[in-house]
């Protein structure tokens, strides 16, 4: 019976990247198909839906990877599904992988700021937390202060950025065992992951994306960014100011007037929209831990992983947005053709399969742009895109999807959309969804 | 080193004190061009314009000229950590940390003589001029480790706890050899490799697990 169970297991996550791409290609809301979180939820959660089992398997599969620092941590943070689509306890496990690195000692970041600087902290600074304020998965984060100003100064763990590709190539064939995923299938995938994750060791690039994206997003509603200090920042130390805030995941499930996360919900959309539909580059990590709300407005902080949209690719992702494609078997049927969900050697029956599919799950996931105003707070869309998810693992379609479909860049936009459906799902925040312009 | 002046100094005012540093100036300077010693006392003394007198008034031999330099490379390293004016915060962890760290940057100046040197500092491979070195780094993890005691950081354990320093400094040789072998950036990996190792001996230290080890082995080495 184990036996059978793993065996189905691995054949219906051989089909992710399918589910993933058919599902997401729409709105680039990929929520419940997310091909990495989508697989790391099959494989925790096996063919049994029992609260225990999740909770076991979470816990196994989140001490594999947060035995291995770094790289790994991230990994495993990409897998880290967002509350509402991922079973409770395996979500639970996963939040835990921002916090449970350890953390440098003391003499390392002196260490760190004489490699970087020439001097150390205190010759820097008037003063300097010795202990760090919080963790980030490939650094640290102290308090420090000159007069009057505060700064949050971001250390990073010494040699991620050089053992990264080394961890990765470790746990990949783990992660591919632990998921069940072949190689051929997701080689791309992992190369993308791997691109962004090296981007997010280089505090340098780090500093330039954070400075560029918060200036051209500086006009928006509600929306801050800390000040950035360049002279106190280098490829391994970045410096900000510090911001005094509550984290949104614990401003979400506190008592704020809805009114007040209502507008926070707004800000967060406006901000997603502005760099996704115009700017083009976006924040990748909508992670709660990288917002802070202050003042009734939302700051955004960390601008590590961002995702660079290619006209192409864009224009290919967002032609699902078009509610009238949708509904055009003909032009949805191009549609994924251009994105490769569909192959020209496909047959005719399954070809009119996965249109059906994806005509179902795009409808869902694009619902919140259709109308001018969407409340998030609705528990049956966050539910129906979860049971969407949940569907997609019993279709034999799916399960046997036939070689590698969908494009590698959808894996960020897919994690962005769904990272925001479930921050504003936790908000219960009511949005003015704008169209596309 | 400008050879003329210090052998004008010689014929003047030459004190010890001044041949003995320049004797570990040329001799540091010499391993680094050559990669060896001196072939001998005389032509190292030739060369310094120095009588061999001079040299033997100041160094028994040239191990001993080694072991000095040693010595005095690591009670620099000490005397800057112990200096800075967060060390009296540290905890015995911290300290360790702290002046492996300090070791580090302070080996980057003697990298070079200490490539040459390399098999000298592999762990069981002692050379007799390295005594000086050792004996200061374990006279300084004493002081750590008693500090530690204090903190609470050591367990108090009788015997086996004098044998902590040796365990401190068969560590210190294993970061030295990992460092001369790391090609990383900034050998950023000798960083992540002191960081890690020093966590995981003072959780040793700071639980039973020695103690049980030991015991274990104690239960075993009679039975065999």
């Amino acid at each position: 019976m184990a036996h059978e169970d793993s065996f189905s297991g691995q054949r219906s996550i051989r089909s992710s990247p399918f589910t993933r791409s058919a599902a997401l290609a729409g709105t680039g809301a990929v929520v419940g198909l997310n091909y990495l979180k989508y697989y790391g939820r099959r494989a925790i959660g096996g063919t049994s839906d029992t609260t225990k089992l999740h909770e076991e398997n979470a816990k196994a599969v989140y001490r594999t990877f947060s035995e291995l620092k770094g790289g790994p941590l991230k990994l495993a943070q990409m897998l880290s599904i967002d509350k509402n689509l991922l079973p409770d306890a395996y979500a639970r496990e996963f939040a835990q992988a921002q916090y449970s690195a350890p953390p440098l000692s003391y003499p390392l970041v002196v260490r760190t700021f004489q490699r970087e600087f020439g001097k150390q902290p205190r010759e820097i600074f008037d003063t300097f937390s010795q202990e760090a304020r919080h963790g980030a998965s490939i650094g640290q984060v102290h308090k420090a202060s000159r007069g009057t100003q505060e700064y949050a100064v971001k250390v990073q763990y010494p040699g991620v950025a050089d053992s990264l590709q080394n961890d990765l190539r470790l746990i990949k064939p783990l992660a591919l065992q632990i998921l069940g995923l072949k190689e051929r299938d997701v080689a791309a995938y992992f190369t993308e992951v791997e691109e962004r994750l090296l981007e997010e060791t280089d505090y340098a690039r780090e500093l330039g994306s954070s400075i560029r994206l918060s200036k051209a997003s500086a006009h928006l509603q509600n929306v801050r960014f800390p000040g950035y200090h360049a002279d106190l920042s280098s490829a391994k130390i970045l410096t900000m100011d510090w911001i005094e805030g509550v984290p949104l995941d614990r401003f979400a499930d506190g008592g704020a007037d809805q009114r007040v996360k209502d507008q926070i919900g707004q800000a967060l959309w406006d901000f997603y929209h502005h760099q996704i539909h115009v700017l083009r580059v976006f924040h990748a990590d909508p992670h709660p831990g990288n917002f802070l709300v202050a003042d009734d407005a939302l700051w955004v902080l960390d601008f590590g992983c961002t995702k660079t949209l290619e006209p192409e690719f864009y224009d290919l992702q967002f032609q699902f947005l078009d509610p009238a494609l949708i509904e055009d078997r003909v032009r949805l049927r191009e549609a994924l053709e251009s994105l490769n969900v569909l192959k020209p050697d496909d047959d005719e029956t399954f070809r009119n399969e996965i249109i059906a599919m994806c005509q179902g799950s795009l409808e869902l996931v694009a619902r919140p742009f259709r109308s001018a105003d969407f409340d998030f707070g609705d528990p049956d869309f966050m539910k129906a895109i979860y049971d969407l998810g949940l569907e997609s693992q019993k279709n034999e379609i799916i399960r046997n999807p036939r070689g590698v479909r969908g494009s590698p860049h959808t894996i960020y936009v897919n994690r962005t959309y769904f990272g925001l459906y479930s921050l504003l799902a936790r908000l219960r925040a009511k949005v003015k969804t704008h169209l596309i312009p | 080193m400008d050879n003329r002046s210090a052998a004008d100094r010689r014929g003047v005012t030459t004190t010890a004190m001044d041949s003995k540093e320049q004797i570990l100036d040329r001799y540091a300077e010499h391993l680094r061009e050559n990669g060896t010693r001196p072939k001998s006392v005389f032509t190292f003394c030739k060369d310094l314009q120095i009588s061999e007198e001079d040299f033997f008034r100041c160094y028994g031999s040239f191990d001993a000229v080694e072991e000095e330099f040693w010595r005095r490379m690591i009670q620099n390293v000490i005397a800057s950590v112990t200096a800075g004016p967060e060390w009296a915060g540290f905890g015995a962890r911290q300290r360790t940390l702290a002046f492996l760290f300090g070791f580090l940057e302070a080996s980057l100046r003697v990298r070079s003589i200490l490539l040459i040197r390399k098999e000298s500092f592999r762990p069981l491979c002692r050379s007799t001029w390295l005594r000086g070195f050792g004996d200061a780094h374990k006279e300084f993890m004493r002081g750590v480790l008693a500090h530690g005691h204090d903190t609470n950081e050591i367990a108090e354990r009788g015997a086996l706890a004098s044998v902590y320093p040796d365990l401190f400094f068969t560590h210190l040789l294993a970061v030295i050899d990992f460092h001369l072998a790391d090609t990383s950036v900034g050998f950023e990996r000798t960083d992540a490799f002191v960081e890690k190792t020093v966590n995981l001996v003072f959780d040793l230290i700071r639980t039973q697990a020695i103690d049980s080890a030991f015991d274990l082995v104690r239960f075993l080495i009679p039975r065999r």
